[in-house]
């Protein structure tokens, strides 16, 4: 439902020359069948460090990339995996008060793109959690392709194995979601990416919202897994299923400028944690009707 | 694949299709020379010949009166000006442009009279192939934007809107699939919330100030919520309100408080309630590290098998420690001990003052033995700047 979208354009300018009319076409080319990158064409261009700097970082890299692939071959070789999940238990999978853990998370706003003017930050509070804030604004640059602006992010970097190849987190063993937050008042929405190969699955997320109590009290929300449905590019999809729990490559929370919302927001994030609660038996939460062909998903 | 296809139709649709409709203003500058258009290029499509297009007067735009009536006035003029109801996606483009002046975009009346503009039975597929290529394109996508227009303000559509645009597009037009998911989900998020909110959120501050402070106090069920008046007191300067909201068990915290530990009053923080934003401030002190350190202890590792203890041997069998000692509050947080969360009319320091002196006249009199203090370190500065004033007064202690 939260629809941010980025709508193509094509922009036409008529110049008198003389008699004849010169027709100059500045339309950005859109593949319509296929996505050329992950970005959709966000993607920044960074300049790229000399061949030499590169050098020296590959080795620097290095060192700890054999580090967490020694780490690995021991664990597959130990083959010690967690079997039990003792109900009730929290397994903290983001733990903010962990050291270094603001290098883990990426920020983005609408006006990383120039297509607005949100301002946003994660830092550590004064209780050494986590704090994402910032300000949301719906005002945007007027050129005719925005329609709607105002959000901020927070998601995790891709999870990845040794030798940057990339992971997934595996958290079939859990049903529950379980954030220690303090809130300001406003919903946010967690995001839990599930990219998959095709350019057609990149921009899966499975949604739900977290709703903050706001207040000095720290609030713990728990909210399972069967609550979350599939959205892409901000758009809810027709055919729904439960999120695949051991393809989960990214997590994360939005806040927008939505309905008059524009204005400063503050969420402390304590712990993302994760549970298995047996009394919990729902696999999807909304029904899922048969729906006439043709019609759905079109 | 389906899907796919599906948000690339829907991404670039609004593009082709989102003329906007000129204003008056935009129409004066065409009328009064067709040339600058093209620099202007607020139709898009203009070219020199765009003197042709006929003059179109907003009536929005011009309106003496906002009203709901003036504008479903608007509305019917426009339907019974000619048969041919010529431009009408033009027309509600405009009209859903306008809605926010006349104060309707919450009104699920004014968005169905705009549909109802449309002529029924006209754009209804006859055969597989309109069906199938979105007869009426640029009519289907106004009702489309006019549907998610209605999504954003959060208007959820009713039955009688799926008959009407049946009646225009038939059971296979994109805005009936619209609806559909719109009817399908809206539905399921409405009541979502664990704090419900009244629709729509009172304009009173006051009102604003008890919402905010008894959401902030469902943390504790126990919570009473009090709105004092400052004029109670003797020698207030401010004369305002102040919603306080305290449970009996932070009265007993506060009883059970170290005297010589000070009390903080800090803020002011925001809190939103849906649209509306409130300074609160709150009555804390730092933890009770002792009795937290004194909780930890209690908890033992369960995972932690280096060591285990053998019950039979050497010591007696483990026992809980401090079975009846005492509980752990949901005011006591890690980061400090609530006692009390206030919204005032002026967020003053006076009133804050008048708030203690309060606090301490309705059954809280340990609050007179106890140093309080001012911490206007908030995440609002320029407010707590405002809040801490001109150095005159002295800022940091005040036995209240």
């Amino acid at each position: 439902m939260q629809s941010l979208l980025r709508q193509g354009h094509s922009l036409r300018c008529y110049c008198l020359m003389g008699i004849q009319a010169q027709k100059i076409h500045t339309t950005a080319i859109q593949s319509t069948f296929w996505e050329r990158e992950k970005k959709s064409g966000y993607k920044t261009k960074l300049p790229e460090p000399s061949k030499k700097q590169l050098i020296l970082d590959g080795f620097k890299d290095l060192k700890e990339e054999i580090k967490l692939w020694r780490q690995e071959v021991k664990e597959h070789l130990q083959s010690d995996p967690i079997l039990v999940f003792r109900p009730g238990e929290t397994d903290v999978v983001f733990d903010f008060k962990a050291p270094d853990v603001l290098d883990k998370w990426t920020v983005t706003t609408d006006a990383d793109h120039g297509e607005g003017k949100s301002t946003a930050a994660l830092e550590l509070s004064a209780s050494g959690a986590g704090l994402f804030h910032g300000e949301v604004s719906s005002e945007h640059t007027k050129d005719g392709i925005i329609k709607r602006t105002g959000y901020a992010n927070i998601r995790t970097k891709r999870v990845r194995k040794s030798f940057k190849r990339e992971a997934t987190y595996d958290w079939t063993q859990y049903n529950m979601l379980i954030m220690k937050v303090r809130g300001d008042g406003r919903s946010y929405l967690i995001n839990l990416h599930t990219e998959g190969y095709f350019d057609l699955m990149w921009n899966d997320i499975y949604h739900y919202v977290l709703y903050t109590r706001g207040g000095p009290h720290w609030q713990i929300a728990k909210i399972p897994f069967s609550k979350f449905f599939l959205s892409s590019k901000g758009r809810v999809q027709d055919r729904q299923g439960a999120i695949a729990l051991n393809k989960v490559t990214h997590f994360g929370f939005s806040v927008a400028a939505k309905k008059g919302m524009d204005g400063p927001f503050n969420l402390e994030i304590d712990y993302v944690g994760l549970e298995y609660d047996p009394s919990h038996r729902e696999e999807f939460a909304y029904e899922m009707y048969k729906t006439p062909k043709y019609i759905v998903a079109t | 694949m389906l899907r796919k296809v599906h948000s690339l139709c829907r991404q670039r649709a609004p593009a082709i299709f989102s003329r906007v409709y000129s204003t008056d203003e935009a129409n004066t500058n065409s009328s009064s020379g067709a040339g600058n258009s093209s620099s202007r290029g607020a139709g898009g499509t203009k070219n020199a010949t765009t003197s042709r297009l006929p003059a179109i007067r907003n009536p929005f735009a011009a309106a003496q009166e906002k009203t709901k009536n003036t504008y479903l006035t608007m509305v019917e003029i426009f339907q019974e000006r000619d048969v041919h109801r010529r431009n009408h996606v033009e027309f509600i483009y405009a009209a859903l442009k306008h809605m926010p002046d006349f104060g309707v975009e919450h009104d699920l009346e004014v968005y169905k009279a705009l549909i109802d503009v449309m002529p029924k039975g006209k754009f209804i597929p006859t055969n597989i192939f309109q069906a199938e290529f979105m007869h009426y394109p640029k009519q289907q996508q106004c009702i489309i934007d006019l549907l998610e227009q209605m999504e954003d303000f959060g208007v959820m559509p009713d039955y009688e809107m799926e008959a009407m645009l049946l009646n225009v597009f038939g059971n296979k037009g994109h805005p009936l699939r619209k609806y559909w998911r719109m009817m399908y989900w809206m539905p399921k998020f409405k009541n979502l919330s664990p704090w419900p909110l009244p629709d729509p959120v009172p304009d009173d501050t006051l009102e604003i100030a008890k919402l905010a402070v008894e959401r902030m106090c469902t943390v504790d069920l126990r919570s009473q919520l009090r709105v004092y008046e400052t004029s109670e007191l003797k020698d207030a300067l401010d004369e305002t309100w102040i919603v306080s909201g305290m449970s009996p068990e932070q009265s007993k915290l506060l009883r059970e408080h170290n005297r010589q530990k000070a009390l903080y009053i800090e803020g002011p923080f925001h809190i939103w309630i849906r649209n509306r934003r409130i300074n609160y401030f709150t009555l804390r002190a730092d933890a009770d590290d002792e009795f937290l350190a004194q909780l930890d202890e209690r908890q033992l590792d369960e995972d932690d098998v280096s060591h285990i203890e053998v019950p039979f041997f050497g010591r007696a069998p483990p026992r809980r420690h401090n079975q009846l000692g005492k509980l752990r509050s949901v005011h006591q947080q890690d980061d400090g001990t609530i006692f009390a969360i206030c919204a005032t009319g002026t967020s003053t320091k006076d009133s804050l003052l008048s708030w203690i002196r309060l606090l301490e006249s309705n059954g809280n009199p340990i609050i007179g033995e106890i140093p309080v203090l001012f911490r206007f370190t908030s995440t609002v500065p320029a407010k707590a700047q405002e809040i801490e004033g001109p150095a005159t007064v002295p800022a940091t202690s005040d036995n209240a």
